[in-house]
Order: C-alpha cells, then sequence, then structure tokens
C-alpha cells in the first residue's frame, strides 16, 4: 500500500525553528545565521563587529564548531554573551542546537549571530529560525563558489566578500564573484570588506543596522 | 548523514502508526538547489539501512530542476546554466519558483 506522504524531511527541525522565529519575533531579535567555508573569515567578522559595538548594545553569539570552544574564546574577549556550540561531529548547526544553547544566554539581545560552522554544503538544509543569512567568500578562495555551491548562495541575503586587502596578492576578480553571486541568487546584497584594516566595515554595519 | 537519519526517523514513526506494517519503499523529492547532493544522500541513506531493523527498505529519488517565474510574461522556466534571465520574454525580473524540496513524496508499506 502507498502511503501518500506530503511533508519536509526535516520538517522535525523545521517545527523548532518556526518557534525559536516566532520566540525572536515576539522579542524584536534580529536572528543572522553565518554560513561559509572553513577560514573564511566569520570569526574575525564577527570579532571586528563586536569590537566596534558600544558596550550597552544588546548583542548575543553562539558560534558553532566540531570540536573545541577556541572561537568563542576570541569573541568573548569583547563583553558580549558568547556560547560555543560544539557539534561533536555534526557539520552544521541545527535548530535544536541553538534552541538548546540559547536557554544558557541571560538577558535580553537585540541581535543574536549564528556562527555556522565552517561548511558551505550542510548548513543550508537547515533553517536556525534566522531573520537572514549571510554567506562569507573569501578573496583566497574561488569566485565560482558561488556555482558550485548554488544551494547556500541561493539561500542567502547577503554575500560578504572578505580578505579585499589580499586583492594584490591573489588573482581573484571580485566582479566575476560578484556576477556568479547574482547568478544565483540575483537579489542577493554584496558587501566587500577587510576584516584585517576593517575597510568596508562600515558598509557591513550599515546593512547590519538597516536590518534592527 | 544526519539528513539520512533524519529520513529514517520519519520512516520509523509512519511505520509505527500502522501496527504489524513494514515499510518497503520510500518516496523522496530532492531540489538542485535543497544542498543534497542525490548520490551521496542514497549512499547514507543505504548505509543507515543495511544491517539495521529497516532492511530491506527502499529508496526512490525523484529530482526536481531549479526554477524561476518571470515577473512580466509569468513564464516558469527551469534554470540552465545558471542564466536566472526568462528565456521566453528575455526580462531578468524573475523570483524563485522551485529546486529547494527535500520532501518525503510517498511511503510504501506491506501489511499483515
Amino acid at each position: 500500500m502507498r502511503i501518500p506522504l506530503e511533508r519536509k524531511v526535516l520538517n522535525e527541525n523545521d517545527r523548532i525553528a518556526a518557534g525559536l522565529r516566532e520566540r525572536f519575533r515576539g522579542r524584536g531579535v534580529f536572528c543572522l545565521n553565518l554560513i561559509s567555508s572553513p577560514g573564511s573569515g566569520k570569526t574575525s567578522l564577527l570579532e571586528r563587529t563586536l569590537e566596534g559595538f558600544d558596550k550597552s548594545r544588546r548583542v548575543a553569539v553562539l558560534t558553532g564548531d566540531i570540536q573545541t570552544d577556541n572561537d568563542a574564546r576570541r569573541l568573548a574577549r569583547f563583553g558580549f554573551p558568547v556560547r560555543q556550540i560544539t557539534t561533536g561531529g555534526a557539520c552544521h548547526l541545527d535548530a535544536s542546537m541553538v534552541d538548546r544553547a540559547l536557554t544558557d544566554i541571560a538577558g535580553d539581545y537585540q541581535i543574536l549571530f549564528l556562527e555556522n560552522v565552517g561548511n558551505l554544503v550542510c548548513p543550508t538544509s537547515y533553517d536556525l529560525g534566522e531573520d537572514a543569512r549571510a554567506v562569507v567568500l573569501s578573496v583566497t578562495e574561488g569566485e565560482d563558489k558561488p556555482l558550485k555551491y548554488p544551494a547556500t548562495f541561493h539561500h542567502a541575503d547577503l554575500m560578504v566578500l572578505n580578505k579585499i586587502d589580499l586583492l594584490p596578492y591573489v588573482p581573484f576578480q571580485m566582479e566575476l564573484a560578484r556576477e556568479n553571486a547574482r547568478r544565483v541568487q540575483p537579489e542577493i546584497e554584496i558587501v566587500d570588506v577587510s576584516c584585517t584594516t576593517g575597510e568596508g566595515l562600515d558598509r557591513w554595519r550599515a546593512w547590519l543596522e538597516a536590518q534592527l | 548523514m544526519s539528513i539520512a537519519a533524519s529520513v529514517l526517523d520519519a520512516v520509523r514513526a509512519e511505520t509505527a502508526l500502522r501496527p504489524g506494517a513494514r515499510a518497503v519503499r520510500a518516496g523522496l523529492r530532492i531540489g538542485e538547489l535543497s544542498g543534497v547532493e542525490p548520490d551521496s544522500l542514497r549512499f547514507c541513506l543505504e548505509a543507515l539501512v543495511a544491517g539495521s531493523d529497516l532492511e530491506p527498505l527502499a529508496f526512490e529519488l525523484e529530482l526536481r530542476p531549479w526554477k524561476r517565474r518571470c515577473l512580466d510574461c509569468r513564464a516558469e522556466f527551469r534554470v540552465v546554466d545558471f542564466n536566472p534571465s526568462c528565456p521566453v520574454c528575455g526580462s531578468a525580473s524573475t523570483e524563485a519558483a522551485g529546486g529547494d524540496e527535500m520532501e518525503f513524496s510517498y511511503l510504501e508499506v506491506e501489511e499483515p
């Protein structure tokens, strides 16, 4: 007997994510899911972002890694609540991990950053209840990453092109990278930054503030 | 692998609603933009089923194309070679119209 089953494979994750999203909306929280390959600069971008925030800002960070709490240590220096999610093997965050980790963050926050595990494939499929997704691509990678990982870029609202201070030393073509991202996601917004020199971070901050 | 595990959890849950039933085949729809590579998913599914209580459960993976819809002429079209423009009228104003499916379509069970 064939039973029709019209449901999503990840409907349990989606259910938890919908609950998170409702909670965020109710409290006026803007939640951003940051996705990239390992080493593209998600943690550096968050370091520079937290460093630039006034201490009165209500900001929290959950950072995911397969092992170690190195990123949480790096980010905790700025005085905002940071929790490490160590996935113990899983190559992505899921909504239940976020839900559990949030019980550890006391108080109220207006911005919640979710730093996903460095991976351009699996995090794409898991809704974390976020309001927006940003994908970080660094100029030491290929311009064709949006075409190689179309699902990730297709679901992103923003592409952060990072490490632009290295452009004189690498053959990366910025315009081609932007064009590739727009072929996969015509509405994607793009900001160019260097977390090392600080160039372009004002545009990233402006994008962020516009989401609140 | 965790997606494959979610598939098997759902198969078990659905089968448990029918006492004595045994799942023999699960149908899945996987979109080109789902982030899931169908061959890898099949590999993981088969690896998890082998030697488990679900053996010999089989899978049918239906691949769904990446589609967009033209906001000017309303044509729905398959995105070829990453080109988001409408192939009918040439308009660049188009919106997403499918390809991120990761869904069950059916479960085939044998009942006693």
